[in-house]
């Protein structure tokens, strides 16, 4: 009995060390196992969380890879301090929080934002203040169309575009209806960009938008149908996507209509909440590998998450994106003069040197350049609602449109094309 | 009534011209760069919430749109920024003229109507607003009426003289003395006797021949000016403007800070702009949730409803008048 008290209590501290061990494994900067010490590199973050969600997911991974930065060398040996605000979805708090990062505490680069809100308030900020925000969860136009905003996510936008491209080239749409958010930015420039595609493919397409403040997903619906669409792309928030699903499955539309959408409904917790109904009929366009991905770099993320960030922290693509923006930031401070990381100019030159960085999160290059639009995720993968889970239907694909032409343009300069 | 006798300085008026010098001067100076946006709003709303204050200490008159009515005045402000290329002071007198206009539509129901049912009115006026504001949005330098484009807003332009953060906050501050100032015109001239014959009794007003409408009019209007003038002036502070800025709730807790500042003099209306926008901003710099501050202001309004007439700025000026008798 103690013999077999004794095995298991070993073979328990084995796993244990080996859980520990693999949680450790995770590769953070230059990765020497030294703690950072001496004066801190200040790095500044804004992210939103009230009303309508919480976009804390990006700066929690950040947080997290950072933390592992500074126990495994840090930046040339100094550590970062993380500044992190929350706008509150309040355009006021989102301008308030940037002076306060930008000029008060002098940051030298912003890293992880995650808002609707400070991107559309503060980009003449940056440009201003010859600051580099390394976004990853942006939502709104001016967050891909500013000289000084640089974001790992996709937003709606190509998403969206992704979404459309999947319903045309297997779905067989012919006429698409987007739905989306009532807020220029945001629903009218992405579904704008999915008319403007199905346009040059010689296809249809209509939106409607629904009031942010009185969203009414009856009425949408009811607007999607008499607008003559075949085919229904979902480009809402997660909540509101299921409610609008809920309605169409209400009126036992599933079969009437091919069914597609942005990210947002690319939430684990989405196939189970929408049910046995929606299996194999909802696909989603994903903007970063999925969750549970194979590769190194997705791993790595996981373990990160695991030894250095809350478990009640979310895993999910904006997280991704927080990471990938951290580890991306603190590659290329790495490889700057030590003696310049403290000078913003030169970190946001430094960061917009930045060039072909690789990572299996993505599905193409991430760069930046000195540009007035910077949109480097311009590829995804689609995911099927299926059986309560996702299942990866369509691989790596890089969207079409006339957005991206410019976007393109851009890459042949770069030399990434 | 002489000219001498509308210039005669009070001794309130003495502090707050003395108290409105110190802050231009040191205040700009003093505060960081996130402090100095948290003061150009607080200046903003100081200067709405005194356009309310008068007409509830002089009319007995509950207007609960004062900030959806600088929703407009910030709509105009912005309009005219993208569409011509004039000097923010024109930009700013025409956003201020256009919501003068609107406060004399809002005060159409008013000239029947007293207390609950003009509240009621400029509450849904308010609320009318707010669905506008969140449908249309607010100007960025896009084509047509709305002038709304997908994309980064263009630029804005501020006033020549006061082209950084710090320059701008002593505009405000210059623009909050002006208006009080016009307010204080206003109350030594025949509008302010117009206005507490009104309060006391209509009948009697109108006995004595008083144009009851007409100043009534007059009274709304002047507030729908401030309000629009603080709208562009909070337009100019981020360049950009947000429907959430302007809900009908936040016209009520501007009113109801006002009855917790107090409404019968500047110091009133200057404790409401900051318990509106400094308090919740401290909470936030302390990293605690900004909604207590409902919490306190829930409170200050009981304190202020039942111990406090004059509000808290009529409890500090009794607090000094019984240290200075005492000295």
């Amino acid at each position: 009995m103690k013999k077999t008290t004794l095995v298991g209590l070993i073979a328990l501290g084995s796993l244990s060390m080996i859980g520990t061990a693999s949680a450790n494994d995770a590769v953070c900067g230059l990765n020497n196992g030294q703690a950072a010490s001496g004066e801190p590199i200040k790095v500044g973050a804004i992210y939103g969380n009230a009303a309508p969600g919480d976009f804390s997911a990006a700066t929690d991974a950040a947080n997290a890879y950072f933390k592992c930065v500074n126990e495994n060398g840090g930046i040339h040996g100094r550590p970062i301090q993380y500044l992190v605000e929350n706008d509150q979805w309040n355009p006021e708090l989102a301008a308030q929080a940037a002076a306060k990062l930008v000029k008060d505490e002098a940051v030298v680069a912003m890293v992880g934002n995650s808002s609707f809100v400070e991107m559309s308030v503060n980009a003449p900020m940056y440009a201003e203040n010859g600051i580099m925000a390394m976004a990853s969860g942006c939502a709104v136009s001016e967050c891909f169309e500013s000289s000084n905003i640089v974001s790992t996510n996709q937003g709606p936008l190509a998403s969206s575009v992704g979404a459309a491209m999947y319903a045309v080239e297997e779905l067989g749409a012919t006429n698409i209806s987007c739905i989306g958010m009532a807020i220029p930015s945001v629903g009218n420039w992405s579904c704008g960009a999915v008319q403007s595609y199905m346009e040059s493919k010689g296809l249809n397409a209509s939106y409607v938008l629904l009031n942010p403040a009185a969203p009414d997903v009856n009425s949408a619906l009811l607007e999607a149908i008499a607008s003559g669409a075949d085919s229904i792309l979902v480009n809402l928030p997660a909540g509101l996507a299921i409610a609008f699903l809920s309605v169409a499955e209400e009126q036992d539309l599933g079969d009437a209509y091919s069914w597609t959408s942005s990210t947002p409904l690319y939430d684990a917790s989405v196939p189970k909440t929408l049910g046995e109904y929606w299996s194999g009929k909802m696909f989603v366009s994903a903007e970063l590998t999925t969750i549970d991905g194979a590769g190194a770099d997705n791993q790595n993320w996981l373990r990160v998450m695991d030894a250095y960030a809350d478990p009640a922290d979310p895993r999910d693509t904006f997280a991704q994106a927080g990471y990938l923006s951290a580890r991306y930031f603190v590659k290329t401070m790495n490889e700057m003069n030590p003696v310049n990381v403290d000078n913003r100019a030169l970190v946001t030159a430094a960061i917009q040197a930045i060039k072909g960085y690789d990572s299996d999160l993505m599905c193409g290059p991430y760069y930046v350049g000195r540009a007035d639009r910077h949109m480097p995720n311009h590829a995804g993968i689609i995911v099927e609602v299926r059986d309560e889970a996702f299942h990866v239907v369509r691989d790596c694909f890089e969207y079409e449109g006339p957005y991206f032409e410019p976007i393109l343009d851009a890459e042949k300069t770069l030399g990434l094309r | 009534m002489q000219i001498t006798q509308i210039m005669q300085m009070t001794k309130s008026a003495k502090i707050g011209l003395l108290f409105a010098l110190l802050a231009f001067t040191f205040l700009p100076v003093l505060a960081g760069g996130q402090w100095i946006k948290i003061f150009i709003s607080t200046g903003c709303f100081i200067l709405a919430a005194s356009g309310v204050a008068f007409m509830y200490a002089r009319l007995g008159m509950v207007s609960l749109g004062q900030v959806a009515l600088m929703g407009i005045g910030g709509w105009v402000m912005l309009r005219m920024n993208h569409a011509f290329d004039l000097p923010f002071e024109i930009n700013l007198a025409v956003a201020g003229a256009v919501t003068l206009v609107f406060g004399w539509l809002l005060a159409m129901p008013a000239l029947k109507m007293r207390g609950l049912y003009l509240a009621l009115i400029t509450l849904m006026a308010a609320g009318g607003l707010e669905v506008i504001f969140s449908t249309y949005r607010f100007p960025n330098g896009g084509e047509g009426f709305w002038g709304v484009m997908p994309s980064v807003a263009a630029p804005f332009r501020r006033p020549l003289v006061a082209t950084d953060d710090a320059d701008y906050l002593r505009y405000i501050i210059f623009a909050i003395v002006v208006g009080f100032l016009i307010i204080e015109l206003h109350m030594r001239a025949a509008p302010g006797r117009a206005w507490a014959m009104i309060r006391r009794s209509e009948a009697a007003a109108y006995a004595s021949g008083v144009n009851v409408v007409y100043y009534k009019a007059w009274a709304f209007g002047l507030a729908g000016f401030l309000a629009g003038t603080s709208g562009g002036l909070l337009a100019g502070g981020l360049g950009l403007l947000d429907p959430a800025t302007f809900r009908a709730s936040e016209s009520i807790m501007l009113f109801a800070l006002m009855v917790v500042g107090g409404s019968r003099g500047w110091l009133g209306v200057v404790i409401a702009g900051v318990l509106y926008r400094v308090v919740p901003a401290l909470f936030n710099d302390w990293t605690i949730d900004a909604d207590i501050a409902l919490v306190i202001f829930g409170a200050a309004l009981l304190h202020a409803i039942i111990t406090a007439p004059n509000g808290l700025s009529g409890q500090l000026i009794d607090l000094f008048g019984k240290v200075g008798k005492r000295t």
